[in-house]
């Protein structure tokens, strides 16, 4: 938001520096930019920003008309953050407050002339309250004998140096109130009002309205709007109609000057998709008190400016009143509370300044009511069962509330740091979070590279390859960024193969990627943490002498993996699979035949060597706390022996795994897969299979011949089982 | 074999035959050339079965003194011991030296590598700040992507209809749920599911409907909470320089500036000096010497009773920091979008 220095100089003195002109109205402007007011401009902005009012440029607004283009003539601005908290700083009296008080000056308000206003208690006269939540406070006042016309120079460059356009007399004294006192204003050409009246209620079903800006709008019952007797004039907060604008030809006008819920206009604009400076403010929280005095600005400014004759009294009708906040603090709270030694003129000096009126009530306690202008801001404290107020009793602020406002102005630098007086540690356990980080070392060991991908892609990638859990339909976007983020993903894969697909495009021979990230199944199903992995072509160069990834290899590193992990046995069970090439898809099994994760090879992806992917869903592993026991080893070595067996093809390691671990023997302490052999001797449709076997006998040494015996009696039995005459060397 | 060697033939030598003897032994064994040699001239004299000191032991109980035969044989036994000792010795220098000149290797020849991967950084540098919570007495905690709004904007004080939730352009879900747009509904699970004293850290990704060169549509965050009787604005002053000077250079300086989060109370935003020009001013802090590294506050009292914690009991800070910023500004990573896409040749030279 653009404010002005010249203009905030109008209410504080911001002392040397800025070269300021003052004309006779005591109007302050800046005629040339030099170095000392920028440097001036910095200072101010960097207190501003540390009492939470952050100042994020110095914009200069230069001029071109009126002849005074010479070079350096323009006005410094201060480009400020003003947070959504705080609409009373939406102006330069409400930036002049906060100003004042953090250069320990005065703040000098304008002089408003006392024009008469005839307060009422709901509806009055001129003014229909139909919807007292909407709009609890509406001030009419009518100036009459205007002549619309250009604005003097002084309120042109106002208007301008703050980025706005001067259009006449009439519109730039509202807009000149808004900017001073934060009060949104709106005038209706008097004469196009039936009975001059107007009434203040939402809009009915189906109304349309023109609004200012030339578009046709429908309304309904969620907008509250000014009307006529018959139809919506203008919506309130947020524009006015174009039928009631002031035009030229007018002399007339009804000036509006009310305080509407912030909620009301907020939901207006969101529904009308028009946002507005006055719907900015209001949605954020009015000044209830302001709206007379800023009424009677604007009067005198149109009585300046276009010669209009204020109309006495005005009506300022009151449908509700808002409840008034009290506030108490106790500077030993506050002391504790921040742990900043705050001395009490210091406290009093920032809530006068800032408008709460502290009133001394005992040693080191003080007690006001909280400033109009910072209601919304306030909101009261919920009343405690025990000690219901009565009704209309004003509410309780927070103290936490008021210890900021303090804190704020003498600043967290006066704050002694400490580090919480807590013993031991946090009571809380995250084991998900630990096997996470296991994972992630683990593959990062394994030789894998850690990617991390948006949680959504489109919906074709959730149908192109497997995902474990579905829960029915995948969770949509309301409001995607795209097309391709249209869905919450089921599964890792298809990122990490678009990742791939990136490297190979990139000049990469293979790829090793791997993420961990939650699933989102779908409908209500908890969000599951899973772990992926994609690997294709050779992890290094021809001299590191590795070879392509193949399925066993992809494979193999889940193997190891699983190993890591105090879980499982798992196992993996051919399946055909979406998006994997037939024959080399799996599942994996956990105990119980729980299905937590699938591998195979991609049947389609966009790179030059064949690429492999699995996943694992880490929040179905059964992991047990506690590491696993370990089997001491026999102080002396093992005996192996090969053995070879020609068995068909189709007969699955696992069958004759667990066909070797069903004939118990108690030297046998272990086997593993040494080769596989096709080719010469071998016939077609059977594969030779070569197994280690590993004898121990424990504590003493085991014999040839023992280990012979053992080893011939194993292999007759999987030859009679599973063997297939070998051929004769030819 | 008998009948070998001038003291053979059962006749007993005198002390000063053994003392010859040695250095013929010596002398012999200083010329054998090669292993063999040595292997020759060791089982000749001192051969376990058939070797000349056991040839001569065995004459011991026949000498005339035997007193003094004895202790020349075992001076004449030391001296040959200790020469092949010495030989093999030198013997396996010299094979060591002739083996290196013939298995010579270029060192400077890269070594093959096994394969080595790689952490995100965004994951490094989650698990240095987790390290240093823990050492204050952290524990983690985590919660949903997918969030109810209550969690994510209503019980942490932004009321339906308000401004304030502009600033966080929200992800929503067809079934009127949302993608969480910070970590903070994870203080509220946890202040919801837990007593005080709490002290957890709460790592996460986070959402928002925000897309350009500066801005991702997912994010990393970190929040911490810490909730007990008695804890104060210097409490998380103190807790953010101790943690903001591990994570960064211990030089670093802390500054907090008040400004308005609507779940604490009050709230400041958290500048750290520019680690490129440590607080002089360059183009990476816009000539300020101060960076904005994180948001923090007191929680508000309307969220400890939205958790039925009474405020005038309890109180304690929050505070949330962006790990992607972090990560971007630790590795010179320049734009955040290269986090999420998976270039291999950038995540592998990522070392924490």
């Amino acid at each position: 938001m653009r404010f002005s220095l010249s203009w905030l100089a109008d209410y504080v003195d911001l002392g040397e520096g800025l070269e300021l002109e003052t004309d006779p109205a005591g109007r302050h402007s800046t005629r040339r930019i030099t170095e000392a007011a920028q440097r001036k401009a910095s200072q101010i902005g960097e207190k501003l920003t540390s009492v939470g009012l952050a100042v994020e440029g110095y914009p200069v607004q230069t001029f071109d008309g009126g002849g005074r283009a010479a070079s350096g003539a323009g006005e410094p601005g201060l480009e400020v953050e003003v947070t959504s908290n705080r609409p009373d700083c939406m102006c330069h009296l409400g930036l002049a407050r906060e100003l004042a008080v953090a250069l320990e000056s005065t703040l000098r308000p304008p002089s408003i002339p006392l024009y008469g206003s005839l307060s009422s208690d709901g509806s009055s006269g001129a003014v229909v309250l139909e919807d007292p939540e909407g709009c609890p406070r509406y001030v009419a006042r009518v100036i009459r004998g205007l002549k619309v016309g250009p604005s003097p120079e002084w309120l042109r460059r106002r208007l301008e140096s703050i980025g706005q356009r001067s259009i006449n007399n009439v519109v730039d004294a509202t807009n000149f109130v808004l900017w001073e006192m934060g009060q949104p204003l709106h005038a209706f050409d008097l004469g196009t009002l039936p009975g001059g009246e107007v009434r203040v209620r939402r809009a009915r079903a189906g109304e349309r309205l023109v609004t200012l800006d030339g578009k046709e709008r429908e309304l309904d019952p969620e907008v509250l709007v000014i009307a006529d007797r018959e139809r919506a004039i203008a919506i309130a907060g947020v524009m006015g109609g174009l039928a009631t604008e002031v035009t030229a030809a007018t002399t007339d006008l009804l000036l509006e000057s009310a305080h509407f819920d912030q909620r009301r206009i907020r939901i207006a604009a969101k529904r009308l998709g028009l946002h507005t400076d006055a719907s900015h403010r209001f949605e954020r929280g009015a000044d209830f008190g302001v709206c007379d005095e800023a009424s009677r600005r604007c009067a005198a400014l149109l009585a300046e400016l276009a010669g209009g004759v204020v109309e006495e009294p005005a009506v300022d009708a009151v449908a509700r009143r808002p409840r008034p906040v009290a506030w108490r603090l106790a500077g030993a709270d506050l002391a504790r509370f921040t742990g900043a030694d705050v001395d009490a003129s210091s406290i009093e000096r920032v809530l006068s300044g800032l408008g709460f009126a502290p009133r001394a009530a005992g040693d080191g306690l003080w007690e006001g009511e909280v400033p109009p202008w910072r209601a919304a801001d306030f909101e009261p404290r919920r009343p405690r069962p025990a000690t219901a107020a009565p009704a209309g009793a004003p509410g309780e602020a927070y103290p936490q509330d008021l210890y900021e406002e303090v804190l704020r102005h003498v600043g967290f630098a006066r704050v002694a740091p400490t580090l919480p007086g807590l013993g031991g540690v946090d009571a809380g356990v995250n084991p998900g979070h630990a096997l996470r980080g296991r994972v992630q070392r683990a593959l990062a060991g394994l030789g894998f590279a850690e990617g991390i991908h948006y949680a959504f892609h489109d919906q074709a990638a959730d149908d192109r390859l497997p995902v474990v859990v579905r829960a029915g339909a995948p969770l949509a976007l309301a409001n995607p960024l795209s097309e391709r983020y249209a869905i919450l993903r089921r599964s890792l894969v298809p990122n990490l193969v678009a990742a791939a697909e990136f490297n190979a495009r990139h000049g990469a021979p293979g790829v090793r990627l791997f993420e961990v990230g939650r699933l989102f199944p779908g409908g209500a199903a908890e969000e599951i943490e899973a772990v992926a992995a994609v690997a294709g072509g050779p992890a290094g160069g021809p001299w590191d002498g590795p070879a392509p990834c193949d399925l066993l290899g992809l494979k193999g590193i889940f193997d190891a993996l699983l190993a890591e992990l105090p879980a499982g046995p798992f196992e993996a069970r051919a399946s055909e699979l979406p998006g994997v090439t037939p024959g080399t898809g799996a599942q994996w099994l956990a105990p119980g035949n729980l299905v937590v994760g699938w591998f195979g090879r991609v049947a389609s992806a966009d790179v030059p060597f064949e690429l492999f992917a699995g996943e694992l869903l880490l929040s179905r592993l059964a992991v047990e706390p506690r590491p696993r026991r370990v089997v001491a080893p026999s102080r002396l070595p093992s005996v192996r022996a090969d053995l070879t067996l020609t068995h068909p093809l189709d007969l699955a390691w696992s069958v004759l795994a667990a066909a070797i671990d069903a004939a118990p023997d108690p030297r046998r302490v272990g086997f593993r897969i040494k080769d596989r052999y096709r080719g010469e001797g071998v016939p077609a449709g059977a594969v030779a299979t070569t197994i280690t076997f590993e004898y121990n006998a424990g504590e003493r040494s085991l014999t040839q011949d023992e280990v012979n015996e053992s080893q011939s009696r194993l292999a007759a039995e999987l030859e009679r089982r599973f063997g297939v005459a070998r051929e004769e060397p030819r | 074999m008998s009948g070998a060697g001038t003291t053979s033939g059962g006749a007993v030598p005198t002390p000063e035959e053994l003392e010859r003897l040695a250095g013929e032994a010596e002398a012999a064994i200083a010329a054998a050339g090669d292993r063999a040699a040595w292997e020759a001239v060791r089982v000749h004299w001192a051969g376990a079965r058939q070797g000349r000191l056991r040839e001569l032991q065995a004459l011991i109980p026949r000498a005339a003194d035997r007193k003094m035969f004895g202790q020349a044989f075992n001076r004449l036994k030391s001296r040959v011991e200790a020469a092949l000792e010495a030989r093999d010795a030198e013997l396996a220098r010299a094979e060591i030296a002739a083996r290196a000149s013939e298995a010579r290797v270029d060192v400077t020849l890269p070594g093959r590598r096994p394969p080595t991967g790689s952490l995100h950084p965004v994951t490094l540098v989650l698990a240095e700040i987790e390290e240093i919570f823990r050492g204050l007495g952290y524990s983690v905690a985590e919660g949903p992507e997918v969030e109810e709004d209550r969690f994510n904007f209503g019980l942490l004080n932004f009321p339906d209809d308000h401004p304030a939730r502009d600033a966080q352009d929200t992800l929503f879900l067809e079934d009127g749920r949302l993608l969480r747009t910070h970590t903070s509904p994870v203080q509220v699970r946890t202040l919801l599911a837990r007593r005080p004293p709490i002290r957890v850290i709460c790592p996460g990704r986070v959402y928002r409907n925000d897309n350009d060169l500066r801005h991702s549509p997912m994010f990393h965050q970190v929040e911490g909470l810490c909730v007990a009787e008695g804890i104060t604005v210097g409490d998380l002053k103190g807790t953010l320089e101790a943690f903001l000077t591990r994570l960064f250079a211990s030089d670093t300086k802390v500054r907090l500036r008040p400004s308005y989060f609507p779940f604490t109370e009050p709230s400041c935003e958290v500048d750290i000096s520019c680690q490129l020009c440590h607080g002089t001013g360059c183009p990476t802090c816009s000539g300020t010497g101060w960076m904005e590294i994180l948001g923090a506050g007191m929680v508000d009292p309307r969220v400890l009773e939205n958790c039925d914690l009474d405020p005038d009991r309890y109180s304690g800070f929050a505070f949330g920091l962006g790990l992607d910023r972090v990560a971007m500004n630790k590795w010179g990573i320049p734009n955040i979008r290269s986090l999420f896409e998976s270039d291999e040749r950038l995540l592998r030279q990522v070392r924490g």
